[in-house]
């Protein structure tokens, strides 16, 4: 059996465990299922695909970066497509989502979500068309790293790109006062109001971190694959999938959960047939969680 | 001189137009341990969780040392000196006892957190031993003990309880007034809401007995437990509430 699957799983992982790291801290700090977060890696996308498209009118053609198929422009403009997404994702809290949420009804904000993603993604049709586009149309070899299986430059770099990001989330969320009081405020609301954390504050910053993250992913699939309006949709049930899997509120859980989705998806491709590869990875998810409900880090409260 | 906490008829609920307060004046004295008694449902909680900032208010003021706090959020009442401890769910389980500590702490510099979680753990040494367990997993009477401690952390000027002793074996109950009178030694003004009138009212100064949202009895701790007018206002509740 080529090994190869095993490097496709870990790059299909790494951009679901990037995404829904955005989805679990949601659903763990505003208690509900944004769908719209899909939606989030596609405008990072075809934000940073906009940037790269300015940068390079100010500049003129810049050389990619050794055997890469991108230069500094994309790293440039992937900064500034996750600073704006996470201010999309602010954005549309403030519009829509704040608002339905102090009327105290968690299903009124869900349903919501479904409406700003068909938006979010009417939105990038119109103006992009639903033809896909690509970063570079460069091809890239891949170089055979032993055991059968090769990996190109640019994979190389991004999964260095996840593990940093992933890393510096996992700081984040434990060392970091910031991730403290998100934790704090997941667990129990009114009393981090009582113990001094502004919620307010906690609450945007965790739109800000998810829309971020749903960008850097964005960035991944459309450097690897391809950029769609539909490609965050794509994305969205491996996302919510890797989320429950590693257990809500639990970063590392979602990033674990993204490459066991990741992973299975990958070898079902080369077992089953690529049909069956998300229903390979419901029924991993429905087993996990027949023997541990609360996913793999969730942690039951007492 | 300001009291260190007034209430001036102050109204509040969480419906408007049904307010669970009503109209309640409450008056503490710096370094005060007062006592707020009730029969169940006369609103005691909600005074207090009102002035904590929890329950919204539609009428009457709070003030703190001299200084109107009546509509401040209730994140910002630990920077205005005003700590409380809620009845349940005082802890945040799933962080360690030093996280519960430091994520408290977030209002003071830096520098300082470190001192003050240690002196925290001076302070209830039970706690120093647990500091990198779960909060989810002490025992009730150690969760109470690290409620207060949180409070404590940022040196509140007047620290709320809402019935410290619920739940807790006579051992704890014991230790947990003890500690608070120790508090007070401290400096520190101690607003007490309690079920367990005898044992809070061996340690407080003087008590409030809130009927229907609104004061209907004020008098000196020693005092209250034979006051006839407590018996006809509490009757029922005091057999219970004194064991």
């Amino acid at each position: 059996m080529a090994l190869q699957f095993l490097l496709n799983g870990l790059i299909e992982g790494s951009m679901i465990g990037l995404g829904a790291i955005g989805v679990t801290l949601t659903y763990a700090i505003l208690r509900f299922s944004n769908f719209a977060h899909g939606d989030f890696m596609a405008w990072g996308a075809y934000s940073t695909l906009m940037l790269v498209g300015l940068i390079g009118s100010a500049v003129g053609t810049v050389a990619p970066i050794g055997p890469l198929s991108f230069g500094w422009p994309l790293i440039l403009a992937g900064l500034g497509g996750m600073v704006f997404t996470g201010c999309l994702a602010l954005l549309l809290d403030w519009l829509l989502f704040a608002r339905l949420r102090a009327r105290g009804q968690a299903i009124v904000v869900v349903m919501a979500s479904f409406g700003a993603s068909m938006a979010l993604r009417n939105l990038l049709e119109f103006a992009f068309t639903s033809s896909p586009t690509y970063f570079s149309r460069k091809i890239q070899i891949a170089r055979p790293i032993g055991l059968g299986i090769r990996i190109t430059p640019d994979q190389t770099v991004l999964l260095g790109m996840t593990l940093v990001l992933v890393v510096g989330m996992h700081l984040l969320m434990t060392y970091s006062r910031t991730g403290r009081e998100m934790k704090a405020v997941s667990q129990n609301p009114a009393l981090a109001r009582v113990v001094g954390i502004d919620l307010d504050r906690i609450v945007r910053m965790t739109w800000l971190i998810g829309g971020a993250l749903a960008s850097a992913a964005g960035l991944m699939v459309g450097v690897l694959v391809q950029i769609r309006p539909l490609m965050g949709l794509d994305m969205l049930l491996p996302m919510f999938a890797a989320a429950i899997l590693g257990g809500i509120g639990s970063v590392p859980g979602a990033v674990l959960g993204g490459l066991v989705i990741g992973l299975s998806q990958a070898a079902s491709v080369q077992l089953v047939g690529a049909e069956w590869r998300q229903a390979v990875a419901f029924v991993i998810l429905v087993a996990v969680l027949l023997v541990r409900p609360t996913g793999l880090f969730g942690v039951q409260e007492r | 001189m300001a009291a260190m906490l007034e209430t001036d008829g102050l109204v509040a609920g969480y419906e408007p137009g049904l307010p669970i307060v009503r109209g309640a004046s409450i008056r503490v004295e710096p370094q005060e341990i007062v006592v707020i008694l009730g029969p169940n449902g006369a609103g005691k909680s909600s005074l207090i969780k009102a002035i904590a900032g929890l329950v919204p208010i539609s009428g009457g003021a709070v003030r703190l040392a001299g200084v109107e706090i009546t509509r401040v959020p209730a994140h910002r009442m630990v920077q205005a000196g005003l700590a409380f401890v809620p009845q349940t769910e005082n802890v945040f389980p799933l962080l360690s006892v030093q996280d519960n500590l430091r994520v408290s702490a977030g209002g003071l510099p830096r520098a300082d957190t470190a001192a003050r979680i240690e002196e925290m753990f001076a302070l209830f040494p039970d706690l120093a031993r647990q500091r990198r367990l779960m909060a989810g997993s002490l025992s009730g009477g150690q969760r109470q003990m690290l409620a207060a401690a949180r409070a404590l952390i940022v040196r509140p000027r007047v620290l709320m309880l809402d019935e410290p002793s619920a739940g807790l074996s006579p051992r704890f109950v014991e230790m947990v007034f003890a500690r608070l009178a120790e508090i007070r030694r401290g400096g520190v003004t101690v607003v007490l809401v309690e079920q367990n009138a005898r044992a809070a009212l061996a340690i407080g100064d003087r008590a409030y007995v809130l009927v229907e949202g609104r004061v209907a009895h004020e008098a000196p701790a020693a005092t209250l437990w034979d006051d006839p007018v407590v018996a006809e206002l509490y009757l029922g509740q005091r057999s219970d509430g004194g064991r």
